[in-house]
């Protein structure tokens, strides 16, 4: 029971991230919006679901995949954001 | 709970989904396509730990590498402009 509150405020967080995709209107707005909030939401929620299910049936995978994704989660926005700026995007007044 | 958690986390995936289907440039796009493999690969993990398939883990580790490894070909696509 005490899983419940990593999962639902990692829950919360992957919310704000995905309104946030909907509110903003350019490229680097939404990669602000979705690359922060969802690396945040990502790790409280699978920590929430290592306390769910125990640490002996599925706690090592779950350890690598919060590493990778804590690893490569900002490798793909910094890809993307410095594809937008190569061609030359910019942000309008 | 699990059964909320669930269907809290896919209708999480709608505002990406609508990201993807609608964003202007090809980078509105791919910030969608990138939030949507992050939320399929928690669907993977949250059913695997909720139903005691083990095997959906490793499933959503596939999921994310491969994931992770077609955000950053299609953004190298995209920075070169080859359309």
């Amino acid at each position: 029971m005490i899983s419940g509150v990593p999962l639902f405020v990692g829950l919360f967080f992957l919310w704000l991230g995905a309104l946030g995709m909907l509110r903003f209107r350019s490229p680097y707005c939404r990669l602000q919006a979705a690359g922060v909030a969802d690396i945040g939401g990502v790790t409280l929620f699978l920590l929430g679901l290592i306390l769910h299910s125990g640490w002996e049936a599925t706690g090592g995978i779950m350890i690598a995949l919060i590493l990778f994704l804590l690893f490569t989660t900002p490798l793909g926005t910094h890809a993307i954001a410095k594809s937008a700026f190569v061609r030359r995007v910019r942000e309008r007044k | 709970m699990s059964v909320y958690v669930e269907v809290l986390l896919g209708l999480s995936a709608i505002p990406p989904l609508l990201v993807l289907w609608r964003g202007p440039s090809l980078w509105d796009r791919l910030t969608g396509a990138a939030s949507l493999n992050l939320r399929v690969t928690l669907f993977l993990a949250a059913h695997a730990a909720f139903s005691g398939h083990g095997l959906l883990l490793d499933v959503a580790l596939a999921y994310a590498i491969l994931g992770f490894l077609g955000t950053v070909l299609l953004a190298r696509f995209g920075e070169r402009g080859e359309r």
